[in-house]
């Protein structure tokens, strides 16, 4: 059981390395491609959960127009907003 | 060109599409009863026809019709009792021969993955190559100066293909046969050096152009070259103009010239020359060349050398040449001042028999027949086809049963069929003359060694029969059978593979790098050798697997092989085809293969 996992696993790594042509670079390569993949995925992460998302929630509350929709303090510290203050 | 001048009051002419692209005139003839009868030509499919545009045959005018036919662009004897428009019925050939070609493309999602992974691949190249440059020498004291080699084909070799080049290159150690023994080598620092081992490995070859197996350490040819080592040497040591011509080169190109049906031949001692070389004779500024996408580089070098105007069309493609000569025709010359037309001096379209890298077959008939109708010159280079296609293994020419006197020049090499090296080039006995004053290969270039040209003479006898048995015979049947199954069984598998089902060049297409060399190094530790395609011999995103079959295969080998390629095409995953498959078993000796027809 455990060891057909293993198989299984190991062999659709395998398949993925042919298809990025990771198969035939060295290790320290794929390595540092899975390193910079990563840090490009993080840094897309933080992106989207700050920038994005503030924009995007500055457009929905733009479009319902509430008295909120003024507001844009949060786009500048999304995580540290006082919600209580504007009762979110 | 509907409305062609009428020679009599009843018939007129009329364009009727028979081949894919090629319109010929067709004389419309009323009938008893009204109906509107098609004397001339028949509907005909690609390929072969019955009627007087057999085999490429077009009458291109209404003086045509009714007086002489037309051959290499010049016309025959004077045939003046035969006046009527009656088809030929000489020619034997009644069936159709269907090209049959496949290219099927891969799916979005595996084009668009190619294509990112090429990019990561590039990426990790730049990448390790500025971590750790590479360590070759560099010239110094060159500020300001330009680099002299391209960069990107250096960085090329040195971080793409470098990674794999343990698939390519293989030393071998015997006789490229059926079956060949490579020297087994390692790396121990990722494919800058290698190191042997010792041992060796006798594999089941498919690498080889050894399409009819005459490449063979013992037999006739062999002896007859040995022979021949001891009567002339190894070499003339002269050039074919000065003193390097020996009987034995004389009786080649008597025998070449016979074995092709066309006057006169000349050989030369290298294949690549033979079209580099030659080609800068027939042409200068003010040519056109037209030219297949796929050609060889050898007609390339050739074509780019005197200075012609090159237009080069999709391959295979007959309309699109169509539409290009049409264009040549019509414009002429550009950069003429305005309102002047000046014509091409000459048109020459370049193709090739069998396109080593696609698999696939001229589509001859058709290009014959639109070389006569614009009054074109063909040069037809049958490198690959010569000796593994047609009945009788006289090429393309031989296989769509065309007149070899309706290709201008007929060029074709030595080093794959007939097991030797050297080319050949054939045509008119007046054009083959001018081609041994002028050529600069016959000039300058060395003679062919005379042990070659003993294995070539003893090869076309045996091809053609003169050695009393019917072996060239059987090898042509077994490689046009090998053939037929291999491919037919490929198809089963869900493969992809391209070009006609009768080419014995068949390419895998697996598209990735890793695939290609993944497959290589499995089929060899399973003793198969096959040669991996890519960059820059293949577009950049098509990278294939060749396998070259022979007649000297049996079934047991190929079934092996066959395998053998599933088992991997199942491993790696490249059953991209997504055609229908037919699962009934094939049987090897009842294939129906082209020579029945």
């Amino acid at each position: 059981m455990f060891s057909s996992i293993k198989n299984f696993i190991s062999y659709w790594y395998f398949r993925y390395l042919l298809v990025t042509e990771l198969y035939m670079v060295e290790k320290w390569e794929r390595a540092m491609f899975h390193i910079i993949l990563f840090v490009l995925l993080a840094i897309m992460y933080v992106f989207n959960t700050t920038v994005t998302l503030g924009l995007v929630r500055m457009i929905i509350n733009s479009l319902t127009s509430n008295e909120d929709s003024k507001r844009t303090d949060y786009l500048i510290d999304p995580i540290n907003v006082d919600n209580s203050k504007y009762d979110l | 060109m509907s409305a062609a001048p009428s020679l009599e009051p009843s018939t007129d002419y009329v364009q009727t599409e028979l081949l894919n692209g090629v319109n010929f005139l067709n004389k419309k003839v009323l009938a008893a009863g009204g109906d509107i009868e098609f004397k001339n030509f028949k509907k005909l499919k690609n390929g072969f026809k019955n009627g007087s545009c057999l085999n490429g045959h077009v009458l291109t005018s209404a003086n045509d019709v009714n007086t002489k036919e037309l051959q290499n662009g010049f016309t025959l004897q004077n045939d003046s009792k035969k006046t009527t428009d009656i088809p030929k019925q000489d020619h034997p050939i009644s069936k159709t021969r269907e090209i049959k070609e496949s290219f099927e493309p891969p799916t979005l999602l595996v084009a668009a993955l190619t294509q990112i992974s090429f990019y990561i691949l590039m990426f990790l190249g730049y990448l390790s190559q500025a971590l750790f440059p590479p360590k070759i020498v560099k010239e110094k004291n060159r500020d300001g100066y330009p680099p002299l080699y391209d960069r990107f084909s250096a960085f090329y070799s040195r971080y793409v293909y470098r990674r794999v080049r343990d698939c390519w290159n293989y030393p071998i150690c015997s006789v490229p046969g059926h079956e060949v023994v490579l020297k087994d080598r390692v790396t121990k620092d990722n494919g800058w050096t290698f190191e042997f081992t010792g041992s060796k490995t006798k594999c089941l070859n498919l690498a080889s152009y050894n399409y009819l197996g005459f490449a063979e350490a013992s037999g006739p040819c062999a002896e007859a070259a040995i022979a021949s080592l001891y009567k002339h040497g190894i070499s003339t040591g002269g050039t074919r103009q000065q003193f390097g011509t020996c009987e034995l080169h004389d009786e080649l190109e008597r025998l070449t010239a016979k074995f092709l049906g066309v006057e006169d031949a000349i050989t030369f001692g290298m294949g690549f020359a033979t079209n580099a070389l030659n080609i800068p004779t027939l042409l200068s500024p003010g040519c056109l060349v037209i030219s297949d996408e796929k050609n060889h580089s050898s007609l390339i070098v050739g074509i780019k050398l005197p200075g012609a105007t090159v237009k080069v069309f999709k391959h295979n493609d007959v309309t699109h040449l169509e539409q290009l000569l049409q264009e040549a025709i019509y414009y002429g010359q550009p950069g003429q001042p305005k309102g002047a037309f000046k014509p091409w001096k000459k048109i020459v379209i370049v193709v090739e028999g069998i396109y080593s890298m696609e698999g696939t077959v001229v589509r001859l008939p058709e290009i014959i027949a639109l070389k006569k109708k614009y009054k074109a010159y063909l040069y037809l280079d049958e490198a690959h086809s010569i000796g593994a296609m047609g009945k009788h293994g006289k090429g393309v020419v031989d296989y769509f049963n065309c007149d070899p006197k309706d290709v201008d020049i007929l060029m074709g090499t030595f080093t794959k069929s007939f097991g030797s090296a050297g080319g050949y080039i054939a045509g008119t006995k007046e054009f083959i003359t001018y081609l041994r004053e002028q050529s600069y290969a016959s000039r300058y270039a060395w003679a062919m060694s005379p042990p070659l040209a003993a294995q070539i003479i003893s090869v076309i006898n045996i091809l053609m029969g003169r050695d009393g048995t019917n072996e060239g015979q059987k090898r042509i049947e077994a490689l046009a059978r090998n053939t037929r199954y291999f491919r037919l069984r490929l198809e089963q598998m869900g493969v992809i593979i391209h070009g006609n089902e009768d080419s014995p060049v068949v390419p895998i297409l697996v598209y990735l790098y890793s695939k290609i060399c993944m497959m290589v190094r499995t089929l060899i530790k399973e003793k198969i050798a096959t040669v991996g395609v890519g960059y820059p011999a293949t577009p950049l995103t098509q990278g294939r697997i060749r396998i070259c079959l022979s007649a000297g295969h049996t079934k047991e080998q190929l079934d092996y092989a066959l395998d053998v390629i599933e088992k991997v095409a199942d491993e790696i995953g490249i059953k991209y085809s997504r055609k229908t498959r037919d699962f009934t078993p094939i049987e090897y000796s009842k294939i129906k293969i082209y020579q029945d027809l």
